[in-house]
Order: structure tokens, then sequence, then C-alpha cells
């Protein structure tokens, strides 16, 4: 089947599966435009890609060795009068650097004899069967062991051994998977009461509601099921010594790594989204969202004075952080309130650094560590107005979908340029990873390029060519003198570097610059992610390169770490690692090459936290294509397309994903929705609740009772009814609201905080407002 | 005025060459029709039936491969909250089960762990082009622990069948599942919360 050939007409050609590339593929495709996306590489996204443990050691071997000279064909003879071609750079191997692997983790698992056992032992039987499939040969091909891991040698590429091609079908980890989530038919399931008091020591001034569009419903974008523990109380305490003197805990090796190598998902960049940032928006308008999930970064942490501390950030943070003063809790609240909006007092400090603007305000120097690196995460010298509105921005992101601004894709960052690609495929897209094109054939009257031709030399048609920049000779492109590039460094940890009772947080630690370096990012993610396995923390560092990434990074990794290096720290140990430098996207400039004026040049990732340079990077490369086109329109809802036959009675959206349930929706009782319902918290029904208005939900809403409602509901709070309750005016709840008798709101009905409690009869005909 | 009473929702993903008939399998079972048309319809990302068995609502989100398949570059993200794969392949072409170590490969590195994997020859009204005798496919079948079905989607021959064998197989791993861990919380990112409550919250 390979030896299929590719159409041969195209309105657009992308070469490069990157997320710039795959959101412009999918934005053209939806409004029509035929579009072929081809990828030299065998996998998707480009430097954005993320590997399974094995994969990723195939990958590094790959970087490893010498680029094969490529030899160039000689395509001139497909040319016809007035054509001349410009060849295609064949190798991208210029993006990465520098690469290095460490191996810290004994070889095998020796000293588990106990534990193994278990592990094997408790296999399901699928999991026994799925063995069985993939070796009928009998024994088990244990995978290659790697060489012996050399305990701290810096030798480069020790173990660059190839991956066990596709062996690894690793006998199940001790903790089965439950099954996807059916369980439907379940006993009511004990209601988590909205325990989670939000009772504040401090009457604060009231949050606005969140003024933003939650009333609107949006597809919200999937994060899901979150549990419910989050909120740590902060502690500021190193890590305790966990480590050592816990004979209980198994030691992990390398041999378990690669065993379990599939349940990694180790992306190459490392990058957040803000709840509110470009990349968001886009998933939740196109309706791409509907092919990913979505974890909450569930707090943030910074490093400092050799100490991992909480940063405070939300209002409930705030409040509870036991490393604030009560003047520092009231002069934090103060200042970001204050920050909301724009003043003479913040003008007068255009253009000089935030710093001085944060030292004037007189916050003291915790505060003031946390504003400039943990929430704005700008520099000394950024100038004020920039730190201002890095500050509203992550304000502005805070409590979309949880407690801190960012969400992270579960499996993945890899998976978000697939997601764009596949929305391209569902609209006719053409895809073909493993597939090169040679060079372009430029029309010399028009100068422009009329096609493209493939290494098989196959000629295809196209009006536009979107480029990967990787594809173009340096000869021909305009950078910035000299090329930036990116330090990195991904690790795999036996534990967190600030444990909690949940081994599930996902942390983003800002690492102020030592010692004239630059800041560093770092981004620890649980095996919740779906990017480590069981009992493993995967942990990306992130900074701008000013040597090599083993140069930048590996200091801050012996000072956070326990390594070889450092063999009596008590933070975690570092099982594995690697170091590379990757080529800084935000350094190739969009116009000015010597190219065509219809092939336009995309970029690899950037040195930011957020995705909002690639977003803009497709949508600028879109609209000057096409000016006109809406940008990624919304896709319809495929429960929407009513067929006949369809035996299925939907009349209005209902389904969890496509209509925005992001959080767990349990359902024992009827629920009639005909009307838009979006929720992100936990929503648990038992009785009967019949929705034909606009229902949101963000907080945790619990019905045991009757519910109806005609109007708007927005509840952010927590919510309890086990009376009757009938709504149909507009109800805003973003406190916590408990009724157990007949609630009846026929105008609007505000909670904007405090505890709302009716044990009785209550009828609310105007507006009642309670705020506190 | 719809009811949104199901008592599971699985998602079904197909998968196998191109030109098999996994397109026109997902036609034939959801809207009874044959041939559909050309290719798959832009713009349609799954389709949805619903159907009872042993009285209780199943609800099936079936998922094709968006012609991706054709020059094999599927996403990994098409098969990541699969419940059951049906793995297709055309008895009247050899080099589409040739091609099955491959699929299953693909299955075993992306796929959920605990997937439920069903093989599927299309096209047995074609039985004099037969060139995959059924008794090699049951035997491969077998050796890889696959349930293993022969359809026409042209025909309508077990495609019925294969849905609903699949619904109930997804039903008593459900139930399976449920009494091997109580702990019903869903492991984060394996499983979604399958019904859905419209939430109209009051005060
Ligand atoms: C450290 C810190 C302190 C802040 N203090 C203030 C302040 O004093 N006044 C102000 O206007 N803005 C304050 N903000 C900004 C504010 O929290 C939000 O960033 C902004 O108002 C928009 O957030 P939101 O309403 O979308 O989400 P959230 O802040 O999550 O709030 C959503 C709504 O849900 C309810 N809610 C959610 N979480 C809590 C909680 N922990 N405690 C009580 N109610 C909650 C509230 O009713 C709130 O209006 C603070 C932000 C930070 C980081
Ligand atoms: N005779 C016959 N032809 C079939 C059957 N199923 C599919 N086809 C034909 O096979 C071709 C490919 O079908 P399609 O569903 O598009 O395959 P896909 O690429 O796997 O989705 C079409 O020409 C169909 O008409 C079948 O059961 N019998
Ligand atoms: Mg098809």
């Amino acid at each position: 089947m390979a030896t299929e050939e590719l159409p041969s007409e195209f309105d657009v050609v992308i070469l490069g599966t990157g997320l710039a590339e795959s959101v412009a593929a999918a934005a053209f495709s939806r409004v029509g435009q035929k579009v072929l996306h081809l990828d030299r590489r065998s996998y998707y996204a480009a430097n954005w890609a993320s590997f399974s443990f094995n994969a990723l050691l195939t990958w590094v071997q790959q970087q490893q060795e010498e680029p094969q000279p490529h030899e160039i064909q000689d395509w001139s003879s497909l040319l016809e009068e007035g054509e001349e071609l410009i060849y295609l750079s064949q190798s991208d191997s210029a993006s990465i650097r520098n690469v290095q692997v460490f191996c810290f983790a004994s070889e095998e698992d020796e000293e588990e004899a106990p534990d193994t056992t278990e592990e094997e032992d408790s296999a399901d039987p699928q999991g026994e069967a799925e063995e069985e499939a993939s070796h009928k040969e009998g024994e088990e091909p244990e995978p290659p062991l790697p060489l012996p891991p050399p305990a701290q040698s810096q030798s480069e590429s020790a173990q660059t051994l190839p991956p066990p091609a596709q062996s690894q079908s690793e006998p199940e980890p001790a903790q089965t998977l439950p099954p996807p989530a059916q369980s439907q038919s379940e006993p009511p399931q004990t209601l988590p009461p909205p325990a989670q008091s939000q009772s504040e020591p401090e009457p604060a001034q009231t949050l606005p509601p969140p003024a933003q569009s939650q009333s609107e419903p949006p597809q919200t974008l999937p994060p899901p099921a979150q549990s419910q523990s989050e909120p740590e109380p902060p502690q500021t305490l190193p890590p305790p010594a966990q480590s050592q003197s816990e004979p209980s805990k198994k030691k992990i090796s390398y041999a378990h790594l690669v065993r379990e190598g599939r349940r990694f998902n180790i992306d190459l960049v490392s990058k957040l989204m803000f709840s509110r940032g470009s990349l968001v928006d886009l998933l939740i308008k196109s309706n791409v969202s509907r092919y990913a999930e979505f974890k909450n970064v569930t707090r943030i942490l910074t490093y400092r004075q050799g100490r991992v501390e909480q940063v405070p950030c939300s209002r409930s943070d705030v409040f509870a952080s036991r490393q604030l003063s009560v003047v520092e809790k009231r002069k934090l609240m103060r200042f970001l309130t204050s920050c909301a909006e724009e003043t003479e007092e913040q003008r007068a400090y255009n253009g000089r650094p935030y710093l001085e603007f944060l030292s004037d305000q007189k916050l003291g120097d915790n505060l003031q560590h946390f504003l400039l690196h943990s929430i704005a995460m700008v520099t000394e010298a950024t100038p004020t107005e920039q730190g201002l509105a890095a500050t509203r921005h992550f304000l502005r992101c805070l409590g979309r979908y949880g407690n801190t601004p960012f969400l992270f894709p579960v499996y993945g960052l890899g998976e978000i340029p697939q997601c764009f690609c596949r929305m391209c495929a569902v609209f006719g897209g053409i895809y073909c990873l493993r597939h090169s094109v040679s060079c372009l054939l430029l029309d010399t009257h028009s100068n422009r390029c009329k096609a493209v031709i493939d290494s098989r030399g196959q000629r295809i048609s196209c009006s536009h060519v979107v480029l990967e920049e990787g594809f173009v000779g340096a000869e021909r492109k305009r950078s910035s003198t000299p090329p930036r590039f990116l330090s990195r460094a991904v690790l795999i940890t036996d534990g967190s570097i600030l444990p909690t009772d949940s081994e599930q947080q996902v942390s983003l630690v800002t690492v102020p610059p030592a010692a004239g370096g630059p800041a560093v990012k770092m981004v620890e993610l649980s095996p919740s992610t779906m990017t480590c396995s069981a009992g493993t923390y995967l942990v990306h560092l992130t900074c701008p390169s000013v040597g090599s990434a083993h140069q930048d990074l590996s200091p801050l990794v012996t000072s956070m770490f326990r390594t070889p290096e450092s063999p009596d720290h008590d933070g975690p140990s570092v099982l594995w690692c690697l170091f590379f430098n990757m080529a800084d996207g935000s350094g190739v400039e969009a116009e000015g090459h010597d190219l065509p004026e219809n092939v336009h040049l995309s970029s690899g990732p950037d040195a930011e936290l957020g995705h909002e340079h690639a977003v803009r990077q497709a949508e600028s490369i879109f609209q000057k294509i096409l000016p006109e086109e809406e940008f990624c329109p919304p896709a319809p809802n495929p429960e929407d397309i009513i067929y006949d036959g369809d035996t299925d009675g939907d009349t209005g959206d209902t389904y969890g994903d496509t209509d925005g349930d992001t959080g767990d929706a349990v359902n024992t009782g009827d629920a009639v929705n005909t009307g838009d319902a979006v929720n992100t918290g936990d929503a648990v029904n038992t009785g009967d609740a019949v929705n034909t208005g606009d229902a949101v939900n963000t907080g945790d809403a619990v019905n045991t009772g009757d519910a109806v409602n005609t109007g708007d509901a927005v509840n952010t709070g927590d919510a309890v009814n086990t009376g009757d309750a009938v709504n149909t005016g507009d109800a805003v709840n973003t406190g916590d609201a408990v009724n157990t008798g007949d609630a009846v709101n026929t105008g609007d009905a505000v909670n904007t905080d405090g505890d709302k409690t009716s044990p009785g009869e209550e009828e609310e005909e105007r507006r009642a407002v309670s705020e506190e | 005025m719809s009811m949104e009473d199901y008592d599971y929702l699985f998602k079904i993903v197909l998968i196998g060459n191109a030109g098999v008939g996994k397109t026109c399998l997902v036609r034939r079972f959801t809207q009874g029709l044959f041939p559909p048309g050309q290719g798959a319809t832009i713009g349609v990302d799954f389709m949805i039936k619903t159907v009872e068995i042993k009285g209780e609502k199943v609800k099936l989100q079936i998922w094709d491969t968006a012609g991706q398949e054709r020059f094999r570059s599927i996403t990994q993200s098409y098969y990541r909250s699969a419940n059951a794969l049906i793995l297709t392949y055309d008895i009247t072409c050899e080099d589409s089960f040739r091609c099955l170590p491959e699929w299953l490969r693909e299955i075993e590195q992306y796929a959920n762990t605990t997937v439920v994997t069903i093989l599927v020859g299309n096209k047995i009204d074609l039985s004099e082009k037969r060139e995959v005798l059924r008794q090699r496919a049951e035997d491969f079948a077998e050796s890889q622990s696959m349930l293993y079905l022969e359809t026409s989607a042209k025909e309508s021959d077990n495609v019925e069948k294969l849905f609903l064998d699949l619904a109930c197989e997804l039903i008593r791993e459900a139930k399976q599942n449920k009494l091997d861990n109580n702990d019903n919380a869903p492991m984060p990112g394996e499983g979604k919360a399958i019904s859905y409550l419209t939430c109209c919250n009051i005060n």
C-alpha cells in the first residue's frame, strides 16, 4: 500500500507537522482548501513530538548519528520551459544539538525481588493475552539491556542503544488501570459534599464573578475529572527526607524504565497552556478540543535559596498560606486587585523595569519574588508595562479550569499538533509521513512556486506552500543572527520535588536566574498526565541557551536532585536524564527570505511558556492566503448530524465531550437537557434534572432532588440541592449554595459569596441578591 | 425533547488498510446504507448509534480513520481513548491480511492496554474471489487473542452482530472490572465520564 501515489493537485502543500503547520493545515482544510500535509519523519509533530521512552532512545540515537550526506537527486529533467528548481534541505539535524544522555538508575532490578512478583502476578488477563499476542514465539523477549549505566560518566551518548524494537509488550503494571469509565449504572457514588470550605478568615473584597464568557456555553475545553483534593497546604519545608531511610521504597532500574517504556510520553518541548491563551481559545473554538483531554497544573512552585516553595496563586492559596504573614497577605491582595486595571501610577513606570515598580510598592522580598518570577515570569529588566501585562494575563487565566492558570494535555504536548492534523484529515486533508519533498518548482515569470517535486520525482502542483523552516537552506533564510537556541533537560525521577499527600501533582516550578544565567522553567509531571510510569515523575527544564544544555542546566539538576554528583541530596533521585539544545523558533523572521511569495515559512517551538507564537504564526499565514475566510470555525458536532434510521433521540447537545463536560458528571436519575450545558466541575445528579436553558457549572453541583432550569444558571461554587429547585430566571452562584427545601426562582438570583443555605421553602420572584 | 439515558458509552475505533471496507461497515451499521457514496463524508468525525442489550442502553461512538491510513499516517491520538478496536481486512485481498501485524504493533504502542480488539474479514459476498481462508484468519485471531468475525457491508451480513458482539464484550469487561476494583474513580486520562448531566444549579 505504501506504493500508492499521491494525488497531484492541491491548493496548499504543507511540509512539517509541528504545531504551527498543523494548525494551519486544519485551518485551510476546514474552509475547503485541498491540503497535502507531509513530514519526512516517521512521527508526527516535528520538534513538538512526544516519544515513549524507547522511541526517545531511538530519537537520541538518530540525533547522535553523523548526518549522512544526502545525495541530491537531479530533477532538472522534469523541468519545462520557464521553470526552475529550488532544492530543499534534506536533513533537519541543524535544529537539535549537543544531545547527551546519562543513566543513574541501576541496570537491572536486582533488589526488587519481593515487589516484582507482585507486579507480574496481578497482571490482568487482558494484559497477559496481549503479551502472548505479540510474542507467540514463546519466551519473553527481554528488551536488550543497555550498556551498564555509566555511573555519572560525563561521556556523551552512553546508552544510545537501539530501543527494543517493538518488544515492549510490558507485563501489566501492578496497578491495573480501571476500566475506562463506564461506571454509569453504578450505585450513586458517594456524593462528595462540597466540604471544600471557602471560608476565609478575612473578609476580602468579593471577587467579581468570573466576568468571562463562562455563561456563554463554549465547548469547554475538557480538563478531565480533576480530583478534588487539590489545594495542598503550601509547604515551605524542603522535601522531607523521603528517599533514603525508606526501605519499602523500591528502586527503579533502567530495565524497569525500558519495560514500562510505553507509559512514557516524553515531549521534546516543554510548555503549558494558559487557560485563556490563544491555543486553548482555538481548541475550543474549532472543536479540536474533542480529540484530547487535559489536566490542570495543580500548583506553582518556586526554587529559592535552595528550597522549593509553593507560590500562592489563588485567593484561597493566599489565605491558606503559612509562609506569608497577615500583612503580606493584605499587601498581596491589594496589589493584585489594583493591578487589574491600568492606573496613572503604573503608567509613570512605563519603560522602567517592573522590578523598580514592584520594589516601590514596598511589598517585601517574598512577595516581590513571587510576583516577578512566578506570576509575571519576567526578568528583572522587563519593563513595567510588560510585567503588568504578564501579571494580568496570569490573573485572567486563574480559576477557569483550576487553581492555577495552566492546563497540560494528557499524553503530552505532542498530542496537540496531531489533534489539528486529525481535524485537517476529517475535512479531507491528505496525510503522509516519511515522505520528503526534494524541491520547489518555480515559475520564473511569475516568481511563484507552482508545484513541488517529491523524493520520487512526482510533481505535485499547488497554489501555496507552507514550509517548516528546517526545509530551507541557510543561504535563503533571513534569521536573527546568531541563531538562538533553547537548552532542554528531561529527567525521570523517583519522587516529587515537593511531595504531598497527593502523588498526582502537576507543578510548574519557576527558578530565578542564578549567577547571571537565565531563568529556568521547570515542569514536573506526574503519572496522572499519562506521560510517565507509576512511581516516576517526568521533569522538564527549559531556558534560553547560554552554553550547551548540559552546561546550562546540570548545575541546577545537581542542586535540586540526588545524582551521583550530589549523592547526599535528600530530594528525589534522577534515574535517567537527557540534555539537548533546540533551535529557538522565535529567531526566525516571517518575512524577508529569498523565497517565492507564495511560499510561507513557519518555525519550530520558541522559548515562551505558552503557545502564542505558533498559533499566531499559523493564523497570520492563513490570513495572508485567505484574508476573507474565518480561521478555524467550529467543526460541526457529529451528534448534531442526524441520519435516517438514527435510533438515538438526541435533539440537543447532550454528550459530555462535545457539550463541554470536562468534569465528572454522574447521573443516576433522569436528566433532560435541551439547552446548552457546560460542566467543568463535578456534577452529581441522583434526582431529576431538567434543563432547557443554559447551565454552566464549574464548581461542584449535587442534586438529589428535582431541579428544573429554564433560564440561565451559572454555578462556579458549590451547589447542593436536595429538595426541589426551579429556576426560570437567571441564577448565578459563585459561592456555596445549599438548598434542602424547595427553591423557586423566577427572577435573577445572584449569590456571589458566602454560604447560602436554604433549609425551607424559598421563593424568589424578584431579584434576590445575597452578597457577603 | 430527548432523554439522555444510556447506561454505557463506548468509543470504538476502526483500523486496517485503505479499501477494506471500514467506512462501509460504519455506514451500514449506523445508517443502513451501502454503498455510502464516495469515501468518508467530509467533516464527520464519528458516528453514533445507541443499541439496547439485555435491557441496557449502550451508546456507541464509532470513529473512522479520516483517511489517514492511506499512507500509513494515523495519529497516535486516534487510538488513545478507544474502548474497542475493529481491525479490518478484506478477505479478497491477501495484502490487507499480511499487514495485520503492522497494525497490531501500532495498537500495542498507542492503544489503552485494556482495549478490546476484534478482527474482521470483510467482503464475504465476494467469496469467489477469496484470498484468505477463514481457518487461517481464525488461527491468527486466536493466536493474538482477538475475537474474529467475517462480514459483508454490502449484504449487511454480520454487521449488526459485529457491533452488538463488541458491545456485549465491552459491557462484560466493564462489569468485570467493576468487580475487580471497587474504587471506581477512573484513573485520570484513561476514562471519561460517560454519562452526562445537565446541571441546573439553582440557588
Ligand atoms: C494571590 C491572589 C490574590 C488575589 N486577590 C484578589 C482579590 O482580593 N480581589 C480580586 O478581585 N481579585 C483577586 N485576585 C484575582 C482573582 O483571583 C482572579 O484572578 C480574577 O478575579 C479572575 O479570576 P476568576 O474569577 O476567573 O477565577 P477565581 O479566582 O477562581 O474565582 C472564580 C469565582 O469562584 C469563587 N472562588 C473560586 N475560588 C475561590 C476561593 N479560593 N475563595 C473564594 N472564592 C473562590 C469566587 O466567587 C470567584 O469569584 C487575586 C489573585 C491572586 C493570584
Ligand atoms: N463487495 C463488497 N464491497 C465492499 C464491501 N465493503 C466495502 N466494499 C467496497 O470496498 C471499497 C472500499 O470501501 P471503504 O468502506 O471506503 O473502505 P475503507 O477505506 O476501509 O474505509 C468501496 O468500493 C466499497 O464499495 C463489502 O462488504 N462487499
Ligand atoms: Mg474509509
